[in-house]
């Protein structure tokens, strides 16, 4: 319908990710705040992993054609004219 | 429980995450033309996503946190919920259901009612679960705001008397925000994101955790077997931590109540019904089932390495999985087994919300919250920045599980009650209206539960009481109207509300050992005493199953069939198959199936 959810999937990891793995850059090293993660700056390695992965989705998202447009008759209106959307 | 102490970065990210929540909802809002666009999303939605929407409704609270707890309370036994309680009926519904719901045109579960059968069997189904959706919603409002407050997240930001009343307002205005505007799509997509936000929340949590505890040998070293081991002891009902023998485990919850609720559950099946083909909505269920099963890995086992840590079980290192140490731990009845005799790691001890004092039970010992071993899990592992994604996949799941319920709920009050009853003549634009106007009486109405719930004691068991009691014996209704040309309208009716009586009578006929008489049972007369509470609920769906199959068939029997000709496209024997002569044999339905059942097999074995 219209919106490929990869778009907006793809975004948030993106934007997550993106501020897990600045925070964890500018901690990285802190001791104290990563003995709860066994001294894993976690933010930054999962941080990496969201960003990543919210690229595929954009790319992905923006590359495939959704298959559905605002403008697009529904499956029940195709071949009726009188109940068409109108463009 | 002290107050949880968040900074700035995990208020950033619970802050990107509903201002996501609440644009896809803009995004979509042009989008909703007609009331197909509300209600059915247009029926345009790929198989993956209705997939992945098909689950993600059903991960709401009581899943995240209800299988947590139960994984700290009994161990990895509690994956039957999803290799045996899940994977085989969702299957099903995928395979064999799903040309009817999406081939007959149907709505929603109670229009197929009424096309298989009639008016009366519809309203039955369609006011019960409309009441059920609402109530559902309500106790995961109701439920995210005692955990606010537990957690202290509004701490020092809010006076402490507002905190669970500004929870219940703000997820309540979330969750009517991005459905008003955007009905099921919007519902759809966000359950998608919630879906992705979950795993991203808890895939480290577990990590990190297994490190802790020395990995899945560590976690057998310390616990004892019957924790690290879901089929042992199952042959009587005394020597597992369930309390359930094998037979009432695969038939009551395996068949009766994981048929009944993923076959015929509106909730879920509405997902499907949204795909965008036939095809699509028999893979919808299939799809789903591929997450489904690792699901445990992630929402089970953080319970598991919680009550490892830290806890050290007799007869668990070196003796473990030996015949002699299985043998111990057999000859323990299970209901001998108190909190306090369980492991119980770093699992808090239930504590008076007024005087802050531990809760101890009858006999001095303390009681244990498992309800808080995730919330725990994340304070304990997770420095702030992921802890703001960790919460914000706690409360994505409550939002989840209300949202999938408030859609349900204004589709079947719209189609189901208001233009079956109310008002038949209405326009398109009329009913669409009337859809995001169910959707703020949804809303409300959950809302209003949620402070029912606060304000009655033992409510919140009674409810789920009679969810279970209602849901029970519907599956024999759907199974036999399916696949046996021959049930009718009053036969399916009688065998409902029978069989419905039935588990009632079997409810108040019969207590689990231990539990006073009320609402776990023998308010007739105690005739019989289950083991467990478990056993008493398998073994009350069995019986409700069993009563309406018969009575509805006696019925049937009794009364005139509709001609055939009416039913094609309702049952199974009067309905063409499926056209797979264009698919490969690997992208058949049937094939995906047995690849998932088989997957499924082999995780209980492997952890048998």
């Amino acid at each position: 319908m219209g919106l490929d959810i990869r778009i907006p999937l793809g975004m948030i990891f993106l934007i997550i990710g993106g501020i897990m793995a600045i925070f964890g850059l500018a901690t990285h090293g802190d001791a104290a705040l990563y003995a709860r993660s066994l001294d894993v700056d976690i933010n930054l390695a999962w941080g990496a992993i969201m960003v990543f992965f919210g690229a595929i989705m954009l790319f992905v998202g923006k590359r495939k054609k959704w298959q559905d447009t605002a403008a697009d008759p529904r499956p029940w209106e195709k071949g009726d004219a009188t109940t068409k959307a109108p463009h | 429980m002290n107050a949880t102490h968040l900074t700035y970065i995990d208020w950033l990210i619970m802050l990107v995450y509903f201002a996501f929540v609440l644009g896809i909802g803009f995004a979509l809002k042009r989008y909703m033309r007609t009331s197909n666009d509300f209600f059915l999303a247009g029926r345009s939605i790929p198989a993956w996503v209705c997939g992945l929407a098909f689950i993600s409704a059903n991960l709401g609270a009581q899943e995240v946190i209800g299988m947590g707890a139960s994984g700290a309370k009994y161990g990895i036994v509690t994956s039957h919920f999803y290799w045996i309680g899940a994977i085989p009926a969702m299957c099903f519904v995928g395979i064999f259901m799903m040309p009817f719901y999406y081939g007959s045109k149907a709505r929603s579960v109670p229009e197929f009612l009424r096309m298989r059968f009639d008016e009366k069997t519809r309203a039955v189904n369609a006011f019960s679960f409309a009441i059920m959706t609402i109530l559902s919603s309500g106790i995961s409002m109701y439920a995210m705001a005692l955990l606010i407050q537990t957690l202290g997240l509004f701490k020092g930001i809010l006076p402490d008397a507002m905190i669970f009343h500004v929870s219940i307002v703000l997820s309540a205005l979330i969750v009517l925000g991005y459905i008003f505007l955007g009905g099921l799509t919007s519902a759809i997509y966000n359950e998608v994101l919630q879906f992705f936000l979950i795993v991203a929340g808890f895939l480290p949590l577990v990590w990190i955790g297994l490190r802790n505890v020395g990995g899945w040998q560590g976690i057998k070293q310390t616990l004892p077997p019957s924790f690290t081991h879901s089929w042992r002891g199952m042959e009587h009902a005394s020597t597992n931590n369930l309390g359930v023998e094998w037979v009432g485990l695969t038939m009551g919850l395996g068949f009766v109540l994981s048929f009944g609720y993923w076959c015929t559950n509106f909730l879920v099946v509405q997902r499907a019904m949204a795909a965008d083909s036939e095809e699509s909505a028999r893979k919808v269920p299939l799809i789903a089932t591929i997450p489904k099963m690792f699901f445990p890995f992630l929402v089970i086992l953080p319970g598991l390495i919680a009550v490892s840590m830290g806890s050290h079980m007799a007869g668990a290192s070196g003796a473990a999985g030996t015949p002699a140490s299985v043998a111990a731990a057999a000859s323990q009845p299970a209901t001998a087994v108190t909190d306090a005799d369980r492991p119980h790691g770093i699992v808090p001890v239930k504590t008076d919300p007024i005087t802050g004092a531990p809760v101890v039970d009858a006999s001095g010992q303390p009681v244990y919250n498992y309800d808080l071993t995730v919330p725990v899990m994340l304070l304990r592992f997770f420095p702030t920045g992921i802890l703001g994604l960790g919460l914000t996949a706690l409360l994505a799941s409550f939002m989840s599980g209300m949202a999938g319920n408030v859609t349900a709920f204004n589709t079947v009050w719209t189609y189901d009650i208001y233009q079956a009853y109310i008002n038949r003549k209405g326009s398109d634009a009329h009913y669409l209206w009337m859809g995001r106007m169910a959707t703020v009486g949804g809303v409300a109405l959950s809302v209003a539960a949620a402070y029912a719930v606060t304000s009655f004691n033992n409510i919140m068991d009674a409810l789920q009481l009679v969810f279970a009691l209602v849901n029970a014996p519907l599956f024999a209704t759907f199974l036999l109207g399916m696949f046996w040309k021959r049930t009718t309208g009053h036969g399916a009716f009688c065998g409902l509300t029978i069989g419905t009586a039935g588990a009632f009578i079997h409810h108040g006929l019969t207590l689990p050992v231990g539990d006073a008489v009320g609402i776990h049972g023998g308010w007739i007369h105690v005739v019989h005493q289950y083991p467990s509470d478990m056993a008493q609920n398998f073994w009350t769906a069995i019986f409700a199953f069993a009563i309406n199959f018969v009575i509805t068939v006696v019925v049937s029997l009794c009364t005139k069939p509709r001609p055939e000709p009416e039913l094609v496209g309702l049952v199974y024997s009067l309905t063409p198959r499926p056209v797979e002569t264009h698919l490969e044999w690997y992208q058949k339905p049937s094939t995906l199936a047995v690849a998932v059942l088989g997957v499924a097999v082999v995780l209980n074995l492997i952890f048998a």
